[in-house]
């Protein structure tokens, strides 16, 4: 028999209640449906998506990440126009420059640049100079190009305007005190203040040398503007072939788990022809046999299109092809996989008990439910293109020079890695941030956007 | 179990003339002729053709070769090696069977290290253990295998002197370690990803639940309980990756010199040397779908829910 | 008999709480009872209402973010809760099973019936021979009725129905002896007539080998057919318990006449409408000031609002958490 004698927390005697609180019939008057309402507080009920956003927002290492790989679409994208050099330029004078070393010149130039408004330095290494290369340093003064047509044959001179005076002058190398920047001895060569010349193209007068600050390679080129867009065409690269995967794998996976039977039976096994062929061999037949007819394509069709096509290079839209012909099958898979799992669902079954049309099913049922893997996917798809082109690079059938990307760039680096392993460095710890933050991102999208995988 | 050998033996071998027929007209598609040359004259060119049956319809072409696959004939090299038959330089010069074994190495390796790591990991989960090998699988899976090739040579033979630079060769221990380090360094990571996923996954099980409720040693509930079952996608991962693993000895062995099958197959590509990228393809497809294979008879031992006759897909 | 040893567990103000990012969510928020030898305690409830919790902080596999935060478990003269994980689980399996509500999850795919069965003897008994295992493991089988045993050991769990897999949990779960099971929702996920037979097995078994049981249900019905006495819980807390008869014929609190009222009966001649508990559970994290039911109680009063209800004790064990048991008596005084 049931025993609760020993129950001493409940063992109270209901008139000492009473006693205890007073109680009144008026508090045993009846209550309100108001007062019972105000009750409970109701929980504002969050929308899938805010709810997802909140959660993403929580995890400190995804937002980490989401922050690094913003910087990292900054240096990519807007760095490039924050700096003075070109991934293309040669600057002759400047080759295979340290990291935040300066060449002669550029050192005369940024320790003189506290007494001069604007100068020239040329023949520091006597007839080291005897071309006029885009990107060397030169003043204008009145019209009239000083330069190498007057000092070429001078040892270590500097022209330039005092900034005191506005005298166009003269000084030797010897003069000029490298710490300090201090000139001491000058030789005028017009008196006056400068006008300011119509520069030609080519011709520029500095005020400063902006430094190479991750060095340049053997042909001059500054490296940091090399790494910056090498990043960009590494990611728009990545970006670009995770919406073929997404857009032609989703469909492909859509029709095959939708149609099911004999259709879903021959597609699959495409897909798993596809999985046996090994995709690097194939990949790598690919880059040799479209590059020409591309390139081709890209010379003599006046088409919009293929300008666009042109712009990025035939090496880049190859590694797109490439995508759209053997990556997606994965995606395929999962977006099949996810059909099949929604449309057993409950509420699916339910839809289409009610008479819901197809069309009415794929937009509000499979989709949204879809979105989460469907966006988990293409965010991981982008790190795994982006390996692809610097693999490709890497065996030399990636983007064609002068164009660079971040693999084409490590791969330049590794002919010289005893000598220079730096120029190995920055773009490779640049393609491992890009890959890092961007799975990390893709991580905490997962937990955030499936909170059935999260426990 | 004969009925799905037999199966299994059709698909494969179906599967292999489509990639032959792929590969074929792909190759074919290569602008220029493997004869053309500066000095060559068109007379040349048509001789040389008709010597090596390329003057023919490319379908006769097409069927040759599978003619020839059937009797073990794989041809003869047209230009790097011309005249030698490409089944000594595929299986006897080394080439392949280089990348073949540096490639399988690192899988075993990537199995082998990888999985004990991640339930190593899971089985710690939330300890400093566990976060130590959580960064370094997360940064193992960033790193491209070039750049870890070059690091591990810069630091480990040129700075340190430890291990030989020349592994060119591969002839003792030592050369193998670090092509197979740098190879096999993200598979581990991702592997040991994979592993320490579907272990917590496994563990979050109704059937941990019970195994706890029966009073099973943690120890046991994690070697016995949870690994078998979060092997299931680790298997599943292995079996495509296999073609990925071995071909992506083309990078290390250029950063090792290793004279492995990389190099030789993208001279190959770009000379046009048609009968070397025909067997090249053909034999390594089919080492991709033996690994399938492989996956499928591993996927039964590990979960007797599957039937190799009626697979779910 | 020892006074300690009165009953087989005590649990007295238990209290268990989830600490989520959100907030302390007090899943079981102080409860007590007692359960004897050989007795059969139903504990019912609603999803959320903390009975599954309750009885996981008994077997001690309540898992992170959930911590025992107050009282006692006193299981067979012994303070549970001060008991460590080595401890804790030798206890488990062998003087505490549990059976959980979905069989077609519980039992572990990749390994037969048998040795799922006999695990749960070697890894309390070192010694036990294979032979052994295998003997006790058949016998247990053939117990909770299932033919064909000696096969049906080396089958896997996805070549037997729900029913049968439930069958071999419970032979699982009974093959130590065990003093104490608790089962979870044991016939939930399984079809009606498949509930019935393994309700049948579970009143025979536990007649054979001598054990407790807790039963915990959303399901009045299998309470009635099973059970001595009954709690029943409504967020966190127990809000009437008494024996099976009382909750049944003479229910006192609002939530179980509510609870009743809401299920098909067929002892009753009425063809009256079911009626539904309107309005949903309380948030636990942020519980209301008076009593929990309040905003679903059809007799709520001004004081159910401000202030939790004590208990009524209404005489032969049976009590009840609610103000109305105390209104006569505040009226007369009013009166007077």
């Amino acid at each position: 028999m049931a025993d609760f004698s020993k129950i001493s927390p409940f063992q109270v005697d209901p008139s000492a209640i009473e006693e205890a609180m007073g109680l009144t019939a008026e508090d045993f008057a009846p209550a309100s449906e108001g007062e019972k309402e105000s009750m409970v507080e109701k929980r504002k009920s969050v929308s899938y998506w805010r709810d997802a956003a909140r959660r993403f927002k929580a995890n400190t290492v995804s937002m980490v990440a989401l922050f690094i790989f913003i910087c990292c679409l900054i240096f990519a994208f807007i760095g490039p126009k924050l700096i003075p050099y070109s991934y293309g330029d040669q600057y002759r004078s400047s080759l295979k420059l340290g990291p935040r070393e300066y060449s002669e010149g550029e050192a005369l130039i940024q320790s003189a640049s506290s007494y001069f408004d604007g100068f020239y330095a040329s023949g520091l290494q006597a007839g080291s100079i005897t071309a006029v290369m885009k990107g060397d340093h030169y003043i204008t003064y009145k019209g009239n190009k000083y330069g190498f047509t007057q000092e070429q044959n001078e040892e270590g001179v500097i022209i330039g305007i005092e900034k005191s005076t506005g005298n166009l002058v003269k000084v030797y190398e010897k003069d000029v005190d490298p710490a300090t920047g201090a000139v001491n001895k000058v030789t005028v060569l017009s008196e006056g203040p400068s006008e300011p010349a119509e520069s030609a193209d080519e011709l520029k007068t500095v005020k400063s040398v902006f430094p190479h600050i991750f060095g340049t390679d053997s042909v001059g080129r500054d490296l940091m503007a090399r790494t910056m867009y090498g990043a960009r065409v590494s990611i728009l690269i990545g970006i670009m072939a995770a919406l073929i995967v997404l857009i032609i794998g989703s469909i492909y996976g859509a029709i095959s788990g939708l149609a099911g039977g004999t259709l879903d039976f021959i597609m699959m096994r495409i897909v798993e022809l596809i999985y046996s062929i090994p995709e690097v061999l194939i990949v790598l037949l690919l880059q040799v046999v479209l590059r020409e007819p591309l390139q081709e394509w890209i010379d003599h069709s006046g088409s919009s299109l293929a300008q666009a096509a042109g712009a990025l290079g035939s090496g880049i839209i190859c590694i797109f092809i490439t995508f759209a012909l053997l990556y997606w099958v994965t995606m395929a898979r999962i977006v099949r996989g996810q059909v099949l799992q929604l449309r057993k669902q409950e509420y699916v079954t339910a839809a289409i008990a009610l008479g819901a049309g197809n069309k009415r099913i794929i937009k509000r049922h499979l989709l949204p439910n879809c979105v989460g893997a469907l966006v988990i996917t293409t965010c991981l798809q982008i790190p795994s293109a982006i390996f692809l082109e610097s693999f490709l690079s890497f065996l030399g059938l990636g983007v064609s020079a002068p164009m660079a990307s971040l693999g084409s760039l490590c791969s330049d680096a590794l002919q010289t890695i005893t000598l220079y392993p730096y120029r190995l460095v920055y773009p490779a710890v640049i393609l491992t941030i890009i890959v890092l933050t961007l799975n990390l991102v893709g991580d905490g999208l997962r937990d955030a956007l499936d909170p059935r995988l999260k426990k | 179990m004969v009925t799905y050998t037999l199966k299994r033996l059709g698909a494969a071998l179906l599967t292999l003339l489509i990639i032959m027929a792929i590969t074929f007209f792909l190759m074919n598609a290569i602008p220029g002729s493997p004869f053309l040359t500066e000095k060559s004259t068109p007379q040349q060119i048509a001789l040389a053709n008709a010597k090596y049956g390329l003057d023919k319809p490319l379908i006769i072409q097409l069927k040759n070769y599978v003619v020839n696959y059937l009797k073990g004939d794989l041809g003869t090299s047209l230009k790097m090696q011309e005249g030698t038959p490409v089944r000594d330089i595929i299986f006897h010069q080394g080439k392949f069977v280089l990348s073949i074994k540096l490639g399988l190495i690192s899988l075993a390796v990537a199995v082998i290290i990888g999985i004990p790591l991640g339930c190593i990991a899971a089985y710690n989960r939330g300890t400093w253990l566990d976060g130590f090998l959580r960064v370094m699988t997360t940064v193992g899976v960033a790193i491209p295998g070039f750049v870890l090739a070059t690091l591990l040579l810069a630091s480990l033979a040129v700075k340190l002197h430890v291990l030989p630079t020349n592994s060119g060769q591969l002839t003792d221990f030592k050369s193998y370690i670090m092509p197979i380090l740098s190879m096999s360094f993200y598979y581990v990571c991702y592997v040991a990803k994979l592993t320490r996923t579907s272990m917590l996954d496994a563990i979050n099980q109704d059937y941990i639940r019970t195994a706890r409720a029966k009073g099973v040693k943690t120890k046991m509930i994690v070697l016995k309980h949870a690994l078998r079952n979060s092997l299931i996608p680790v298997i599943t991962y292995l079996g495509p990756v296999t073609a990925g693993i071995i071909t992506g000895s083309f990078v290390v062995e250029s950063t090792f010199q290793i004279p492995g099958l990389g190099k030789y197959y993208v001279q190959c590509v770009m000379s046009r040397d048609y009968p070397v990228i025909m067997a090249t393809t053909v034999v390594l497809s089919a080492l991709v779908i033996f690994m399938n294979l492989v996956v499928d008879i591993a996927y039964k031992i590990v979960d007797p829910r599957i039937t190799l006759t009626n697979k779910e897909d | 008999m020892d006074e300690n040893k009165k009953n087989l567990l005590e649990v007295k103000d238990l209290k268990v709480s989830f600490f989520t990012p959100a907030g302390e969510v007090k899943a079981v928020d102080g409860i007590s009872y007692n359960l004897g030898y050989n007795e059969v305690m139903g504990i019912v409830g609603e999803s959320g209402s903390g009975k599954s919790v309750e009885a996981y902080s008994i077997i001690g596999l309540l898992q992170k973010p959930g911590k025992v935060v107050g009282g006692s478990i006193t299981f067979d003269g012994q303070d549970l809760l001060s008991y460590d994980e080595e401890q804790m689980r030798n206890v488990r399996g062998k003087d505490i099973s549990m059976i959980f509500q979905n069989p077609m999850t519980c039992l572990n795919p990749v390994y037969t019936i048998g040795n799922q069965l006999m695990e749960a003897l070697q890894c309390h008994d070192d010694k036990i021979t294979k032979e052994e295992a295998w003997k006790r493991a058949v016998h247990m089988l053939e117990l909770v009725g299932i033919n064909n045993a000696e096969k049906r050991m080396t089958q896997y769990p996805h070549e037997h129905s729900g029913g049968m897999r439930q069958r071999a949990m419970i032979a699982m779960a009974l093959i130590s002896e065990p003093k104490l099971l608790i089962a979870d929702e044991p016939t939930t996920a399984l079809d009606v007539t498949i509930q019935a037979q393994i309700l049948d097995v579970m009143k025979d078994i536990q007649k054979r080998v001598n054990t407790s049981i807790i039963f915990i249900t959303h399901n009045l019905g299998v309470v009635a057919e099973v059970c001595d006495k009954v709690s029943v819980m409504y967020a966190g807390k127990i809000v009437e318990q008494g024996d099976v008869n009382d909750i049944f014929y003479d229910p006192q609190h609002p939530y179980t006449k509510a609870l009743l009222a809401s299920m098909p009966r067929l002892d009753e001649d009425g063809h009256e409408r079911l009626i539904p508990i309107e309005g949903t559970p309380i948030d636990l994290l942020d519980p209301p000031q008076g009593c929990n039911f309040g905003p679903r109680c059809k007799e709520c009063r001004k004081i159910c609002l401000t202030k939790k209800p004590p208990y009524a004790d209404l005489g032969n064990g049976h009590i009840s958490a609610c103000w109305l048991h105390f209104m006569d008596g505040a009226m007369k005084k009013e009166e007077a």
